[in-house]
C-alpha cells in the first residue's frame, strides 16, 4: 500500500553506549562511561551496593537499517545490573532495508556478579532485526542473563506473516565457548509459532542464562517452580540454561517475573514494574 | 607425508562409496542412536505426540526447525574441511540441554572411534554431525550422499522411538520416514550451499521437551 511505509531516505538510528564498572570501598561505581546517538544510560539511585543501569534506546524503537550498540564490563569483584527503560519495538522494515543490528557484548571479569534483564523486545509484522549477544566471563564471574521475545502486538490481534529474525547468543568461559543460541525464524512466524514443535501455538518466549558456581545443584529446585511450558537444564555444573514460553507478552511476564525474582534474589528492576 | 596419501588411494580404489555410506548410517552401525529420543519421550508424555499426524509433524519440526537443519549445514562445514576447532566447539554449544548435549557427543565419540579402527581414517571425536563431516572428507565420500542419509539416519532412529512410544505400528513408522525423504533430501541440499552463519532455526518447544525430559519420573531413553 503506498504512502504507508516511510520515506526511502528515513532516517537510521545509531546509537552506542560504554559502561564499565568497577568495585570500590565495599560499592560498585562507574568507573568509564560514554554514550552517542540515540543510545543513553540512566543510574537510577542504587537500592544496595550493585550498580543499576538503565539503557534506553531515544530513537523509540529499531527499524530497517539501524545500528545499536552496547558495551558493559564489570571488573573483579563488581556487581551491576542492567535493564532497558521500556520494551523494545521492532518496527517493520521495508524489505528492500538491511535488519536492523543491535550488538551487546558483556564482560563480566573475576569475581564479578551482573544481571542482563532488558525488557521484552516486541516484533511487528515485517520486522527485521539482526541481534547479537556476546558474554565473556571470568572463572568464579556470576551472571543472569534473560533475553524476551514478544511476536507481534497480542492486544491489537497483530498476526506476523513477515519476520526476519536472526538472534544470537554466545557464552565464553575463560575463552572457551560453553553455550551458543542460534535462533532464526523468517518468513511467515505466525505459521511457524503454531507448529507443535516450534511454539505451540505460543507468541513469547524467554531464554535466561544462569552462570554460577552452584547454578547446577539448584536446577530441581527451579524446574519444581516452572511452568510446563518451560524447560531448564544444567548444561555444566555451573551453567544453566531455561526456556520459558507464553501465550503473549503479558502471560509470560506473569510467569517470568517470580522466576527471575527467584533467581536474583530481589525485585526485579523498577521499570519492568512500571 | 607418504604414506596417508597411498591410504588414501587405496580407499578409492577399493570401496565402493555407497557401500561405505550404507555401512556408516545403517542402524547396526555401533553409535548407540536408540537410546536417544532427542526429548520425544517428553513430548509423548506431555501429549504433543498422540499418533501417526502428529508424530510425522514433530519429526518435520525436528528437521526443518531444530537440529536437523543446523546439523546439516555443521556436517556439510566438517565435510568441506573448513575451521575444524570452532567446529567442534560450536557443535557442543549448541545443545539446549545436558541430555541432547551427551546425545550428540556420545554419538559422535562413539562414530569416529569406529571410523578410526575399521579404515584407520584420522576423525575426530566430536559431535555426532561434525564427526561424520570429517568422516566423510576423511574417506573421501560423496558429501550430498552422505548428508541426505545422515538425515534419513536421525529421522528413521526417532521414527523408531516413535512407534515404541506412542506407540505406533511399523508400517506408520515406515510411512513416516518415506514421507519425510523429500524434506531430508531438501535441507541436505540447502546445506551444501549454506555457510556456518546460516546455522540456527527457531524451535524452543524442542528444546523445552528435551529439558523436561530430564526431570522424568519414568523413561526408557536417555534424551
Amino acid at each position: 500500500m503506498p504512502g504507508i511505509e516511510p520515506p526511502a531516505a528515513a532516517q537510521r538510528a545509531r546509537g552506542a553506549a560504554l559502561l564499565a564498572a568497577h568495585a570500590a570501598g565495599g560499592r560498585t561505581r562507574i568507573a568509564d562511561l560514554s554514550m552517542s546517538g540515540c543510545a543513553k544510560l540512566l543510574f537510577p539511585r542504587p537500592a544496595g551496593p550493585a550498580l543499576d543501569a538503565v539503557l534506553l534506546n531515544a530513537s523509540g524503537g529499531v527499524t530497517g537499517g539501524d545500528r545499536l550498540a552496547l558495551e558493559v564490563r564489570a571488573g573483579p569483584g563488581a556487581a551491576a545490573r542492567m535493564t532497558t527503560q521500556a520494551a523494545e519495538r521492532v518496527y517493520r522494515a521495508p524489505v528492500s532495508d538491511a535488519p536492523g543490528r543491535v550488538e551487546t557484548a558483556l564482560t563480566v571479569e573475576a569475581g564479578a556478579v551482573l544481571h542482563w534483564l532488558p525488557q521484552e523486545t516486541i516484533l511487528f509484522d515485517g520486522a527485521a532485526l539482526d541481534r547479537r549477544l556476546r558474554i565473556d566471563m571470568g572463572g568464579d564471574a556470576r551472571l543472569i542473563a534473560c533475553e524476551v521475545l514478544v511476536f507481534g502486538r497480542a492486544a491489537m490481534g497483530e498476526v506476523l506473516r513477515a519476520l526476519r529474525l536472526r538472534d544470537r547468543i554466545d557464552l565464553r568461559r575463560e575463552g572457551r565457548l560453553v553455550f551458543a543460541d542460534r535462533l532464526r525464524l523468517e518468513g511467515d512466524a505466525a505459521a511457524a509459532l503454531a507448529r507443535a514443535g516450534v511454539a505451540g501455538g505460543a507468541g513469547a518466549m524467554a531464554s535466561v542464562l544462569w552462570a554460577a558456581p552452584e547454578a547446577g545443584a539448584r536446577v530441581d529446585a527451579l524446574r519444581a517452580a516452572l511452568p510446563a511450558t518451560a524447560g531448564a537444564s544444567a548444561l555444566d555444573s555451573d551453567l544453566v540454561f531455561l526456556r520459558l514460553l507464553g501465550r503473549d507478552g503479558y502471560a509470560l511476564r506473569k510467569s517470568l517475573i517470580p522466576l527471575l525474582e527467584r533467581l536474583t534474589e530481589t525485585d526485579l528492576p523498577r521499570p519492568w514494574m512500571l | 607425508m607418504r604414506a596417508p596419501m597411498r591410504r588414501r588411494t587405496i580407499i578409492r580404489m577399493v570401496l565402493d562409496p555407497h557401500l561405505v555410506l550404507h555401512q556408516l548410517f545403517s542402524p547396526a552401525f555401533p553409535v548407540g542412536a536408540f537410546a536417544w529420543s532427542h526429548g520425544l519421550e517428553a513430548a509423548v508424555q506431555d501429549g504433543h505426540i498422540a499418533d501417526a499426524t502428529s508424530a510425522e509433524a514433530w519429526l518435520r519440526d525436528v528437521l526443518e526447525h531444530g537440529a536437523g537443519w543446523s546439523d546439516a549445514v555443521l556436517c556439510a562445514q566438517a565435510a568441506a574441511g573448513k575451521n575444524l576447532r570452532e567446529l567442534v566447539d560450536l557443535a557442543r554449544a549448541l545443545a539446549p540441554s545436558a541430555e541432547r548435549r551427551a546425545e550428540t557427543l556420545e554419538q559422535g565419540a562413539a562414530f569416529a572411534a569406529t571410523v578410526r579402527a575399521v579404515w584407520g581414517a584420522d576423525v575426530p571425536g566430536a559431535a555426532y554431525p561434525v564427526a561424520v563431516g570429517a568422516a566423510l572428507r576423511a574417506l573421501d565420500l560423496p558429501v550430498d550422499h552422505g548428508l541426505r542419509l545422515y538425515l534419513q539416519a536421525f529421522a528413521a532412529n526417532l521414527c523408531a522411538a516413535c512407534v515404541r512410544l506412542v506407540p505406533l505400528g511399523q508400517t506408520d513408522g515406515q510411512r513416516i520416514t518415506r514421507a519425510l525423504q523429500p524434506l531430508c533430501a531438501a535441507l541436505a541440499a540447502r546445506a551444501l550451499a549454506a555457510d556456518l552463519d546460516d546455522i540456527g532455526g527457531f524451535a524452543p518447544a524442542l528444546d523445552i521437551a528435551s529439558q523436561r525430559h530430564e526431570a522424568l519420573h519414568s523413561r526408557i531413553f536417555r534424551s
